[in-house]
């Protein structure tokens, strides 16, 4: 069977509308912060049976034609796209940070996995009929696949949250970052064991073979490819251009291994995620060919998947309200306690421990892959698979606006800005530094119930080993304490106090800051953070004629 | 004082004159005791010949402890620096190790990863030793960073070296990811100037923090795998000695396999090495 002359203008204009249409609609949604790949998905929505199949019958018969050398072309193309979308995944796993995590992390790892998974498999077990079970499927089989659907974390919608929340550089963020990967890689491996599952017997393999082969195949390329590419890829870059040679040899790679997992009953998918950890984890894979890859992938292939998705189902005439509002239930009550109780049982406040649990939530891109892979092969019907897609996008869009909440709740206040209380601000009298320094214990006493003596001694004994004046008549006074979160007082002073600054002059805003003992980088970052927003001279100038603390608070609110 | 009691564990191979040499100068340049360890059986004829090469070094009689001890090399050499209270331990390494004894553990390495106290290992020990131009220091802010740090500067001013390196490495994962979901790889890397920017900064507030103010203290901030990125930039910048702070816990069999942090530079040293335990540490 080959194309003809019309199929292949068929062919190449539908991918061209498809592509247009995903673009546009994702740039539109974009302008409201809300994720490309929800365009993509309403772009296939109304491209497919749902709007303009209802409303346009035979225009949507260009797209959906009957031609079946067409359609596996589009299959061909979605296939592709998949496979890569699963390989850039892949590639984004860093082993020796799940190798390395502490025990917040383990613990957020572990209970976000079994927790969600135990509550998915338990509610389709005793309830199957409830959530969608099709005619004549086997019940272990759903309820497996439904405990994996809700374990599943979508990394590259967690990192996107972290950047727009300012907290991808911080303990929180690497924790959600290091549990999501986790997570990841157990959902997918369990993900491709029910699949070899339902296709045991194919390929002249017994289950049981399929089993042994992809353990083998799995430890194969995470243990001895993992250190093969990593010696191969420096020398294979020197001998190519790049970017082209190295990009040519992530998708040889990738396929080679997608096509591995697929001749052994499991989806193809599941080859290029193992091949991409292997492949991600090389020291001499370049940040910047990750991204060129990245881009390649989500620009160009990943629409074409997404759009396909709402061409396969009409999301109208499948969407039971039932089994939507079931499935978002199980997805919130799994995510958020699952990984919430892993936070809090790792020592992590009760606050921090939800803003966890909602960023953990997000189930974004690889819940619908996950979704159309079960559907293509047949283990859920389309009332199950409409219900996974708007559970994906609930959790993805829910889940900035729900860590926002807890963190502004955080006790662990990151940045100097969230420190600053009026009632720890003071307009001082003070003639000298020690008055000073006083001064600000004291009130921190009286607010926090610090010890003043504690704080003054640990303040003092720094000072005394290096003056903290710094330039522009600006000084911070800091120790390191038994405390559990850092603290801010600042003195704004009518009379100019020495500090033997840097470039000599007087200090005007004293800013004093007390971290815990044990956390040395957040006093780092912290000093860095408050000298960085009193760098002008002028800024200093109009801060010192200010009259009320809420003014104060304000003005360096305004700041960028 | 840098280091109050070395020890130098010392064997009949062709490396142990020259460790014995390093070992003398190590001493007088820390005003340190000296503590001369070998692990094997007990016998007049070897214990003859030991001391014959001790005396070759001008190391005199009844300036140092000269031990001996039989069973497990590492876990005797272990034992004694904690009983002996050494406070830094010298050995012999070699660049790198062979694969199945990178994984296995040589003695080396077990010293890299165990040790009770701060070890030196060099890489080429000589009788004469060609002075330290370029000390690297691995900072990493935590708890352990500032005494290494320290460390450092001190072992730096005793031996009059030029050039003090603080490196400070970092890494996003998933940084890449972010430019799927209407993300842009300009963003990402914006934000990583960024965030290179802000390590920048806490290095200098870091630098000042220690209060080192009579050397002068370059700061060098890199995007990548921590330990391996360091380890390159110091094998590449012909770094002479590399100063990191001990790996926080034990490290174990899983962290060779899926390789982090320190465990890049065991493997492949990029010159000689000294690993800082703090003083109150375990």
């Amino acid at each position: 069977m080959s194309l003809s002359e019309h199929d292949i203008v068929i062919f190449l204009s539908s991918v061209a509308v498809m592509l247009f249409f995903s673009r546009v609609i994702g740039e539109f949604l974009k302008k409201f912060k809300q994720p490309i790949v929800l365009g993509e998905i309403l772009a296939g929505i109304i491209l497919g049976p749902t709007i303009i199949g209802a409303l346009f019958p035979e225009v949507m018969q260009v797209f959906l034609t009957n031609n079946s050398a067409v359609n596996i072309a589009f299959q061909g193309i979605t296939l592709l796209a998949v496979v890569m979308l699963l390989l850039v995944s892949g590639l984004e796993v860093d082993l020796s940070l799940v190798a390395r995590q502490g025990k917040a992390a383990s613990l957020i790892s572990f209970m976000g996995f079994v927790f969600p998974f135990g509550v998915g498999f338990g509610a389709a077990w005793f309830f199957p009929d409830e959530l969608g079970i099709s005619a004549n499927q086997n019940n272990l089989i759903f309820a497996l696949f439904v405990g994996t659907a809700l374990s599943i974390t979508a990394l590259p919608v967690v990192a996107r949250t972290l950047m727009d929340l300012n907290i991808f550089k911080t303990e929180i963020g690497f924790v959600i970052i290091a549990s999501a990967m986790l997570n990841d890689l157990v959902g997918w491996i369990i993900f491709s064991l029910i699949l070899a599952m339902i296709n045991g017997g194919t390929n002249g393999l017994e289950f049981s073979s399929s089993i042994f082969m992809l353990s083998a195949f799995i430890v194969f390329i995470l243990f001895i490819g993992r250190k093969i590419f990593n010696y191969i890829l420096p020398k294979f870059e020197r001998v190519t251009t790049y970017p082209g040679g190295i990009l040519n040899l992530i998708l040889v790679l990738g396929f080679a291994g997608a096509a591995f997992s697929e001749w052994l009953g499991v989806h193809a998918i599941f080859g290029a995620f193992i091949v991409g950890i292997a492949i991600g984890d090389s020291v001499h894979l370049k940040e910047e060919t990750r991204e060129i890859i990245q881009q390649f992938v989500t620009n160009i292939f990943a629409p074409l998947f997404f759009v396909s998705i709402g061409l396969r189902v009409n999301f109208i005439q499948h969407f039971d309200l039932g089994i939507v509002l079931l499935f978002l239930i199980l997805a919130f009550v799994g995510k958020v306690i699952g990984c919430g109780l892993g936070a809090y049982w790792g020592g992590m406040s009760k606050e921090d421990s939800l803003t966890v649990g909602f960023g953990m939530n997000s189930r974004g891109a690889m819940e619908i892959v996950l979704g159309t892979l079960a559907f293509q092969a047949g283990l859920i019907q389309e009332k199950v698979f409409v219900a996974l897609v708007i559970m994906a996008l609930v959790t993805s869009l829910t889940s900035a606006p729900a860590m926002a909440y807890f963190l502004k709740r955080s006790k662990k206040k990151m940045n100097f800005k969230d420190l600053l209380r009026n009632d720890l601000i003071i307009f001082s009298d003070a003639q000298n530094k020690q008055q000073l320094i006083t001064e600000l214990s004291g009130l921190i006493d009286v607010k926090h119930k610090i010890n003043k003596e504690k704080i003054e001694q640990a303040v003092w004994k720094r000072e005394q080993q290096l003056s903290t004046g710094l330039a522009n008549g600006l000084a911070i006074p800091h120790a390191r304490l038994k405390i559990q979160a850092p603290l801010v007082a600042v003195g704004i002073c009518k009379n100019e106090i020495d500090f033997n600054s840097l470039d000599g002059s007087p200090a005007k805003v004293v800013v004093m800051l007390l971290t815990p003992e044990t956390e040395h980088e957040l006093q780092l970052k912290l000093l860095a953070d408050i000298s960085k927003c009193f760098q002008t001279k002028s800024f200093l100038q109009e801060l010192s004629l200010l009259s009320s603390p809420n003014d104060v608070i304000s003005k360096i609110n305004l700041l960028s | 004082m840098a280091f109050k009691k070395i020890g130098l564990a010392i064997t009949f191979s062709p490396n142990s004159q020259a460790l014995l040499f390093e070992a003398k100068r190590f001493r007088e340049l820390f005003k340190a005791e000296l503590v001369l360890i070998h692990i094997g059986d007990y016998s007049e004829v070897l214990n003859a010949e030991l001391t014959k090469m001790i005396d070759e070094t001008g190391i005199a009689n009844g300036t140092y402890k000269l031990l001996w001890q039989e069973g497990d090399v590492e876990d005797s050499i272990l034992e004694l620096c904690t009983t002996e209270k050494i406070d830094l331990l010298i050995a012999g390494a070699l660049i790198k190790e062979n694969f199945l004894k990178y994984y296995i553990g040589s003695v080396a390495r077990t010293l890299m990863r165990e040790a009770p106290c701060s070890v030196l290992l060099l890489t080429q020990p000589s009788v004469v030793r060609a002075p330290f131009k370029k000390i690297c220091v691995s900072v990493d802010f935590s708890s352990l960073s500032e005494p290494s740090a320290r460390k450092a500067y001190e072992v730096s001013s005793l031996l009059n070296c030029k050039e003090l390196f603080f490196i400070r490495e970092f890494q996003l994962p998933a940084l890449a990811t972010t430019v799927y979901d209407s993300g842009s790889k300009e963003e990402a890397q914006q934000m990583r100037r960024i965030w290179q920017d802000e390590e920048k900064n806490k290095m200098e507030l870091f630098v000042r923090e220690l209060n080192i103010t009579d050397a002068d203290v370059k700061t060098v901030c890199l995007y990548g795998k921590q330990g391996w990125e360091a380890s390159n930039w110091v094998s590449e910048n012909k770094g002479d000695l590399f100063v990191i702070p001990s790996p926080a816990r034990k490290p174990k069999l899983l962290d060779r396999i899926f390789q982090h942090d320190w465990e890049f530079v065991f493997k492949q040293l990029p010159c000689s090495l000294l690993i800082v335990k703090p003083e109150n540490a375990d």
